[in-house]
């Protein structure tokens, strides 16, 4: 029977000048995750460590937090896989974004970004009476970004975001890509025009912080290069969409 | 600080690059002289070939090589798929900017022992 | 923006060649450089015309570079329109003084 030390960040607005790491002893047992430890810290050793969490495998979004230095969601990180060397486990908020308390951070640019880039469908005004359709080809281009769960790992690993919360960020990114790269979104070259703003698709640096972040491994940097180039070639871009609405509702020939 | 190899780039990037422009003033500062004629061109040429300077040159070298090879990278980067190998590709920028740093620094050292 | 980015792609690819012209020119193998030995070589105009050009390429990039780095700040972005100006002003004034430099290297 081993123990761990988890470190947790600590920090109570109404009494702290700064954050501070609070060090508790877990025991180590098989198939213990972090949020599991961090549940029985504050079950049964200090009720008042405050973290956000809610479905306790990876969907939710709510739990992504800073563990070793890197971001994660704790409910699909195994304990035992992230204690280092000195027997510890160090557990801190979401970097670069403005805390409330522990490990809760305030996501408010988060969710400002994200609407900015209008992150809902443009359908066209003929709506077809059956349904939309879209070839195989046209769903593997999405790249699976329809799986982002809105966790802010990616946002707050981000280094631009760092330095400007002006800065889209690589969540709202991912979801304009999904948006423009649909074949049912009729608004593809306002979505561009958007994202060539200054704080838009060109302040990415490629630094890649995102793909090694995300949970779900999505690619938010490659999306952004498909974006850039997008950018380039708006005009006939949009010429392409309005042509393929056309047959929106034709059968796909599948070759 | 996120500390992964993508920020390591990223800073080396920016302190070669604004390192590099701060040359770039001081080098157009110093051939500027050759407005002034010849001798005020050859005399302040002297100063900035003495063996200080030309050790200094061998981390210029090392910064132009290093922001090139990033540079070349990022457009392989953008022109084909290939963020999967970031982290390799990361690792082969600096292993070739040492090599030509290598190379390339040898004659410039037995030129200034000389 | 993006014209901001594909100044500074194109000038990087067009730094790729020139760079490595003028370092190869410049400094292999490894000599005293002195005012007659810069002049054999730009005395041929064509010479002359590739630094001019090389010039140019050197400054869009420095420049674009210098710019993304201060627009990066959050408390500098709101200065963007005046920090273009400036950006070009440099540049302007920078290129006359190193075409006049480049021009100077006269046969007496």
């Amino acid at each position: 029977m081993t123990n761990v030390t988890i470190r947790v960040q600590r920090f109570n607005p109404d009494v702290d000048q700064k954050p501070h790491l609070d060090e508790f002893q877990i025991e180590l047992t098989q198939g213990k995750t972090i949020l599991d430890a961090l549940h029985e810290i504050k079950e049964e050793q200090d009720g008042s460590v405050t973290f956000r969490r809610s479905c306790r495998h990876a969907i939710c979004g709510s739990c992504a937090m800073n563990v070793n230095g890197v971001n994660m969601l704790v409910c699909d990180a195994p304990l035992k896989d992230f204690v280092d060397r000195r027997g510890r486990v160090t557990i801190r908020p979401l970097p670069y974004l403005p805390i409330i308390k522990d490990l809760v951070v305030d996501r408010t640019s988060f969710w400002e970004q994200y609407q900015r880039v209008k992150p809902w469908l443009l359908p066209p005004d003929d709506v077809p009476e059956k349904e939309f359709r879209m070839s195989p080809d046209e769903v593997k281009a999405l790249q699976d970004a329809e799986h982002c769960i809105m966790c802010g790992a990616c946002y707050s690993a981000c280094q631009v975001v760092a330095m400007s919360k002006k800065y889209i960020g690589p969540h709202a990114l991912l979801k304009a890509f999904l948006r423009v790269l649909d074949p049912r979104d009729s608004a593809p070259g306002e979505r561009l025009t958007d994202l060539d703003q200054g704080d838009g698709v060109f302040r990415c640096h490629t630094i890649f912080n995102c793909i090694d972040a995300c949970p779900k491994h999505l690619n938010p940097t490659q999306a952004i290069e498909t974006l850039r180039k997008l950018v380039m070639k708006r005009q006939a871009f949009e010429a392409a969409r309005a042509q393929r609405q056309q047959s929106l509702d034709q059968p796909i020939s599948v070759e | 600080m996120y500390k992964t190899t993508g920020f390591v780039s990223f800073f080396l990037r920016r302190l070669t690059g604004l390192a590099l422009v701060v040359y770039l003033f001081l080098h157009m500062w110093v051939i500027g002289s050759a407005n002034a004629g010849e001798e005020a061109f050859n005399d302040r040429l002297d100063f900035f070939q003495s063996d200080f300077f030309k050790l200094m040159e061998i981390a210029l070298l090392a910064a132009v090589v290093y922001h090139a090879f990033d540079g070349i990278r990022l457009l392989i980067v953008h022109y084909f798929d290939v963020t999967d190998q970031r982290k390799s590709m990361f690792y082969a920028v600096f292993v070739v900017s040492a090599i030509l740093t290598v190379v390339g620094g040898l004659p410039i050292f037995l030129y200034m022992l000389e | 923006m993006m014209r901001i980015f594909l100044l500074q792609r194109f000038s990087a690819i067009a730094l790729l060649v020139f760079l490595t012209l003028h370092m190869i020119v410049l400094h292999y193998p490894p000599f005293h450089i002195d005012f007659d030995n810069v002049l054999e070589r730009l005395e041929n105009p064509v010479w002359k015309a590739i630094d001019i050009a090389f010039l140019f390429v050197v400054l869009v990039h420095a420049l674009t570079g210098v710019y993304m780095v201060i627009t990066d700040l959050d408390r500098l972005a709101r200065y963007r329109g005046l920090i273009t100006w400036i950006s070009v002003a440099v540049g302007a004034a920078a290129f006359v003084y190193g075409t006049q430099t480049i021009l100077a290297f006269q046969a007496p």
